[in-house]
């Protein structure tokens, strides 16, 4: 079994041209500058020492908050396009009539957006490896930290797929996309203030599973847990003070790991549906029905 | 090889395919005529796996197609009336990318590309981003994929539109060059003129159903009734007409300035009767033979609502 071709394809198309030469290049940038402007910040501060472990955390949670923002931004672009793209240049139907089944084409396309992300993420590395030389982050974190990134990216990614086949135009599906993203990361937390605000249910923990669907509360509970849960960027968006405290729900099960699990389903589910949409000939579940009907009518004859 | 049996399509109320039905053997060139909108590409597209059949079954080599869909993908290969090209491929990496698809690799990969491109006359072009292509160049650039995987059945619809005539005349040239190496094919048109010299049987199709199918000659035989001979004389032209409106099997004479057309309901011995009769009165016959007819006017006759006198 050779690697996927659509992906090969894929991969080649996209890093042709200035367009991904660019985009790497304007991404480096933005975290060099929040990098820089953090280095900045604090070896300015007078009451801070220049070999305080404290300096690196900052700078590593003021850059892993700038890429997570970022990741979410480009995933949809990446993706949104990928199906409804085939569809507006007339291409898709040349390969569904290839013996490639459905889901080699929607996986073949999520990894090629996944790869792109994992480049931006290699490639910022070196800005990342700065946090090192002020001690006080090991591999460890910056691990668990990328491999999160990358659960984040495929979802994301998923939910754009989902999108482009289920839709026939390339700004309706990045449209969703963005507003599905908006809806996980905001809308949730809306539902949950809500819920308390206005039904004064104070027991906030039976809101905690919602949250496992929202990306910002993975994330930052998963900076929580790697550095404590008070004090300065720990308590981003005040999400992590919520989910670390006298939860019994986060007791049985990290946050982020919740939202791991979460993803991971959704994705799964999202490419199924998406693998069955563009499969020409699929039946549908009243095709089943009906053509189990006929079987059971031509059985009893 | 290929058998369609009772096809039906339906789109909500309308019915775009209709109790089709049609066989076609190994290495037959199959002309489907119709107007636009007869239902030519969605039956194209059903037996290319692209479109699910409301009812009716397709068999290839016995093999069911739908529920086989995978392995029949193999066999088939196919031209779509409408297609893009990926901007950013050159034309040999378009020809490989659908060779990996069929797990076609190394130098068989590069040796398939390089035949293909020769086929099609693209050799010079090999370098260039398929995006920078002509129409014409485009639509045999998508030939030769859909040929990447050496597939036994063609199916090809409307290879020619949109084409200047030079275009049109080399995409003609390379189907006959697909017919010697006997290639199954199914090509779709709705200039019915582009299939006759090249088709060895034609099905004409309207408004879902297939009206009429067969071998020009078995079609021109089915609508008119009759055959038709093309005679050419060097004199006494008028002298030949009296003698042919002699014989009650021949009806119509279309007469020419040296040339006469007449419909023959008799077989081949009343043609020999009518032949002899000619140069035993010393009329000057040059060329006698029969025509395949004009299917232009067949395809007039059979899809202005006559079509229940044929189905």
């Amino acid at each position: 079994m050779g690697i996927n071709p659509v992906l090969l394809k894929e991969l080649k198309v996209r890093m042709r041209g200035w367009r991904a030469a660019g985009i790497i290049a304007l991404y480096l940038l933005v975290l060099t500058a929040v990098a820089v402007f953090i280095i900045y910040t604090v070896f300015t501060d007078p009451y801070t020492s220049s070999i305080d472990p404290q300096v690196s955390i900052g700078a590593y949670t003021g850059l892993a908050i700038i890429q997570f923002i970022l990741i979410m931004f480009i995933v949809p672009a990446l993706t949104a396009g990928a199906i409804s793209g085939e569809r507006e240049k007339q291409t898709l139907d040349l390969v569904l009539c290839t013996k490639l089944r459905p889901i080699s084409i929607i996986t073949g396309k999520l990894f090629a957006s996944t790869s792109q992300t994992l480049l931006l993420i290699i490639a910022s590395f070196p800005i990342f490896s700065m946090v090192f030389l002020f001690g006080g982050i090991s591999i460890k974190e910056i691990t668990q930290l990328f491999g999160f990134y990358m659960v984040t990216a495929v979802t994301i990614g998923s939910i754009g797929i989902f999108f482009s086949t289920h839709l026939k135009r390339t700004t309706a599906s990045t449209v969703l996309t963005y507003g599905t993203l908006a809806f996980l990361a905001f809308g949730t937390i809306f539902i949950g203030v809500f819920y308390i605000r206005i039904f004064y249910q104070w027991d906030y923990e039976k809101f905690l599973p919602l949250l496992y669907s929202n990306p910002l509360a993975g994330f930052s509970s998963l900076l929580a847990e790697q550095f404590g849960y008070y004090g300065g960027i720990n308590s981003f968006l005040g999400l992590s003070a919520g989910l670390g405290r006298n939860s019994n729900a986060v007791k049985a099960i990290s946050p982020w790991l919740g939202n791991i699990i979460f993803d991971a389903v959704l994705s799964a589910v999202l490419l199924a549906l998406s693998a069955a949409r563009i499969n020409p000939v699929r039946k549908g579940i009243f095709g089943f029905l009906r053509s189990g009907r006929r079987r059971k009518k031509a059985s009893g004859n | 090889m290929l058998a369609i049996r009772n096809l039906n399509k339906r789109y909500g109320r309308f019915q775009a395919v209709s109790d089709l039905n049609l066989d076609i053997s190994e290495g037959e060139i199959f002309g489907f005529v119709g107007p636009n909108g007869a239902g030519k590409t969605t039956t194209m597209k059903i037996i290319c796996g692209l479109l699910r059949a409301t009812s009716g079954e397709i068999t290839l080599d016995g093999t069911d197609i739908i529920q086989n869909s995978k392995s029949i993908k193999e066999k088939i290969g196919y031209m779509p009336d409408f297609f893009g090209v990926y901007d950013d491929l050159k034309v040999s990496e378009y020809l490989e990318f659908y060779a990996s698809i069929y797990n076609i690799k190394g130098q068989e990969r590069k040796r398939i590309t390089d035949d293909l491109l020769e086929l099609v006359d693209l050799n010079s072009k090999r370098e260039a981003y398929v995006d920078s292509l002509s129409r014409g160049m485009k639509q045999r650039l998508c030939l030769a994929r859909s040929l990447v995987h050496n597939p036994r059945l063609l199916v090809l619809d409307e290879p020619a539109s949109g084409m200047d005539p030079r275009a049109r005349f080399e995409m003609k040239e390379i189907l006959k060059n697909l017919k010697g190496m006997g290639k199954t094919i199914i090509i779709s048109s709705h200039i019915l003129s582009e299939l006759a010299e090249l088709c060895t049987s034609i099905g004409i199709i309207d408004q879902g159903r297939m009206v009429i199918s067969g071998s020009n000659a078995e079609i021109m035989q089915q609508v008119y009734n009759k055959k038709v001979v093309k005679l050419k004389v060097t004199a006494r032209l008028d002298d030949a007409v009296l003698i042919l409106k002699e014989y009650p099997f021949v009806d119509k004479l279309v007469i020419g300035e040296n040339t006469i057309q007449a419909g023959f309901k008799g077989g081949d011995g009343e043609m020999s009767r009518v032949l002899s009769g000619l140069i035993s009165r010393g009329i000057p016959v040059v060329s006698f033979a029969q025509m395949d007819g004009n299917l232009e006017d067949v395809f007039m006759k059979v899809t202005r609502g006559e079509e229940e006198q044929w189905a």
